[in-house]
C-alpha cells in the first residue's frame, strides 16, 4: 500500500488493474464454472452476504478491534518502557533480553491456550494475547533505535552537562523514533491478526468467533464476508499507524 | 523456557566475537541451559508460584518423560508440516521477488495483492484450506507456506534493488547474460537480505503449522495444545510449548547457521 501513495500514477492504476483482474477472474471462474460456495463463492455473493449480515459484521469488527487496540496499546507501552528502562539501567539488558526472547521463543500462538485458561474467554485474555505479541516486537525495534545514537553526540552533550536523562529525552528518543514507529506500524496486522486467531479457540464475540461458528455450519460465504471486514479493519488501521509515522516524523 | 534463552545468548555472543570454536560453543550453550533450569525450578519453589501458572520444570520433564511417544510423534509431524512450508514459501518468496524485480508491470498489480492477502486472518485462510485439501499435511504445510512467503519476496526485492548499477554495467560490457547477471551479482548481493527474511520465515512457518493443526488433527504440538486445554492441564501444556520452543529455536538455529556458512562475507549480524 505505502508505494503506491508515493509513486506516480501509473503505478496505482496498475494496481486498480490488477485488483480488477483478480476479482474478474475470480467472479469469473466462481460463475462460469459453477464452483460451488464451498470451494470458492462469487465475490458478489461475498459482496451481498456482506451487506445481508452487516450488523452482525460490524458488530464483531468492532469487538475484535477494541481487543487489538487495547492489546497494541499496551504491548506499546510495555515495549517502550523496557527499551527506555535498559536505555537508562544499562545492567538490566542481561536481565531482561533473555527472558523476552525465551518467551518469545514459543511462537506467540502457542500461548493462546495457556492464556485463555488463565484469563478465561473474554476480552482480557485476547488483549493480553496481543500485548503478547506486539511489546517484543516494539521492545526489539526501540532498542535498535536507541542504541545507534551518534557516541560522538552523546559525548557532545555531556560535555554541556546535560544528564542521562536529558541526552535520553533529547537525543536517543528523537532517533530512535523512525524505526520505533516502523515496528508499531508492522506490529498492526499482528495485533487484529493475533486477536482474531485466539478468539477462534473460546471467544464471546468477535471477527474470529463468526468465522469459526461460520465454519462449523460451513456457510462460506459468511466466513469469505469476515475475511473482506478482518482486512478492511487491519488496513485501516495500518493506513492510520503509516499516516501518524508520516506526520510525526515530518523531518524525514 | 530455559533453552531459548541460552541458545540465543549464545549465539550473539559467539557471532559478534566471531571466534567459532565449537566446543566452547557447546559448553556454553548447556551452562546457560542448566542456569536457566535452576532459576526456573528455584523461583517456583521460592516464590510458591501454583502450578496452575508456572508449574515445576521437573514436574514438566518427567510428565513429558512418562508420555514420550506423544511428544515426539507431535515434535516430527509439525516439523515436517514447517520444514515443507518454509521450503515452498521461502523458494516461492525468492522466486517472485526476481520476477517483481525483472517485471515491474507485474510487480506494480501484484505487489498489492500480495499485501492485502497478508491482512487475511489465518485462521480464515486455513479453515478454507482444510477445506480444500481436507486434514492432511499438506493442508497444514500451505498455511505455513502462508505465513511465509511475504516477507521473503519483500526482502528479495529489497536485496536486489540495492545492486550497485555500475557493478551492473560493468558485466554487461563483459557480455554477462541476464542469468549470470543474476546468479553472479543480483543474488548473492540480496543473500544477506533474503536470509533476515528467511529467520523470520523460519518462525512464522512453525505458527503456520501449529494454527493449521487446531482445525483437527491427531498428531502435532498444535494438537497437544489444544487438547491439554480442554483438559485443564497446564502441565501438558508447558510440555506442548517446551516442545514448541525446542522446535523454532532449533530451525531458526540452524537457518541462522547456514546464513553464517553462505554469507560468509557479511559483517552484519
Amino acid at each position: 500500500m505505502n508505494p503506491a501513495v508515493a509513486a506516480p500514477s501509473l503505478a496505482v492504476q496498475r494496481g486498480i488493474l490488477g485488483a480488477v483482474l483478480l476479482i474478474a477472474c475470480w467472479e469469473g471462474a466462481a460463475r462460469g464454472l459453477h464452483l460451488p460456495a464451498y470451494v470458492l463463492p462469487a465475490v458478489s455473493d461475498i459482496l451481498l452476504g456482506l451487506w445481508s449480515k452487516r450488523a452482525i459484521l460490524i458488530d464483531a469488527a468492532g469487538y475484535t478491534l477494541l481487543e487489538a487496540l487495547a492489546g497494541y496499546g499496551l504491548g506499546c507501552l510495555i515495549g517502550i518502557g523496557l527499551a527506555i528502562a535498559i536505555a537508562l539501567v544499562p545492567a538490566l539488558r542481561s536481565a531482561i533480553l533473555p527472558l523476552a526472547t525465551a518467551i518469545n521463543s514459543v511462537p506467540v500462538v502457542g500461548y493462546s491456550p495457556l492464556i485463555l485458561l488463565w484469563f478465561g474467554i473474554g476480552v482480557s485474555s485476547k488483549i493480553v494475547m496481543v500485548a503478547m505479541a506486539v511489546s517484543f516486537t516494539i521492545l526489539l525495534s526501540m532498542l535498535a533505535g536507541l542504541d545507534r545514537v551518534d557516541r560522538r553526540a552523546v559525548d557532545l552533550m555531556k560535555s554541556f552537562g546535560a544528564s542521562r536523562f536529558g541526552v535520553l529525552w533529547r537525543l536517543r528518543l528523537p532517533t530512535a523514533l523512525p524505526l520505533l514507529l516502523s515496528g508499531m506500524r508492522v506490529s498492526t496486522v499482528r495485533s487484529v491478526i493475533v486477536a482474531i486467531v485466539t478468539e477462534m479457540l473460546g471467544a464471546q464475540g468477535g471477527l474470529g468467533w463468526v468465522i469459526y461458528q461460520a465454519v462449523l455450519q460451513i456457510d462460506f460465504v459468511q466466513v469469505w464476508s469476515a475475511i473482506f471486514v478482518a482486512s478492511a479493519a487491519s488496513l485501516a488501521f495500518f493506513g492510520l499507524i503509516g499516516f501518524l509515522e508520516r506526520r510525526i516524523l515530518f523531518w524525514t | 523456557m530455559s533453552s531459548p534463552a541460552a541458545t540465543s545468548l549464545v549465539e550473539d555472543r559467539t557471532a559478534t566475537r566471531s571466534i567459532p570454536v565449537p566446543l566452547r560453543k557447546l559448553a556454553r550453550l548447556l551452562l546457560g541451559l542448566a542456569v536457566a533450569a535452576v532459576i526456573w525450578e528455584g523461583a517456583v519453589l521460592l516464590f510458591a508460584i501454583r502450578p496452575y501458572y508456572l508449574p515445576r520444570l521437573s514436574t514438566i520433564l518427567m510428565a513429558m518423560a512418562a508420555t514420550p511417544r506423544a511428544y515426539i510423534d507431535g515434535f516430527l509431524r509439525t516439523l515436517a508440516e514447517t520444514l515443507i512450508g518454509f521450503a515452498a514459501g521461502g523458494a516461492f518468496g525468492v522466486l517472485m521477488g526476481i520476477v517483481f524485480f525483472r517485471v515491474r508491470a507485474l510487480r506494480e498489480m501484484i505487489f498489492p495483492i500480495f499485501v492485502v492477502s497478508q491482512t487475511i486472518p489465518v485462521i480464515a485462510f486455513g479453515a478454507l484450506v482444510v477445506l480444500w485439501f481436507g486434514n492432511t499435511l499438506l493442508a497444514k504445510a500451505i498455511i505455513a507456506f502462508y505465513l511465509t512467503f511475504f516477507p521473503v519476496t519483500v526482502n528479495t526485492l529489497l536485496g536486489l534493488e540495492t545492486v550497485d548499477p555500475k557493478q551492473v554495467a560493468l558485466m554487461r560490457s563483459f557480455g554477462a547474460s541476464n542469468r549470470q547477471l543474476l546468479l553472479r551479482l543480483q543474488l548473492p548481493t540480496a543473500l544477506p537480505q533474503i536470509f533476515v527474511a528467511l529467520r523470520l520465515a523460519a518462525s512464522l512457518s512453525l505458527v503456520g503449522a501449529i494454527v493449521g493443526e487446531w482445525f483437527g488433527d491427531t498428531t502435532g504440538l498444535g494438537v497437544l495444545l489444544l487438547q491439554a486445554m480442554f483438559t485443564e492441564n497446564v502441565v501438558a501444556i508447558w510440555g506442548a510449548l517446551l516442545a514448541a520452543a525446542l522446535l523454532g529455536t532449533g530451525f531458526y538455529a540452524v537457518v541462522a547457521a547456514v546464513e553464517r556458512r553462505l554469507v560468509f562475507w557479511s559483517a552484519e549480524q
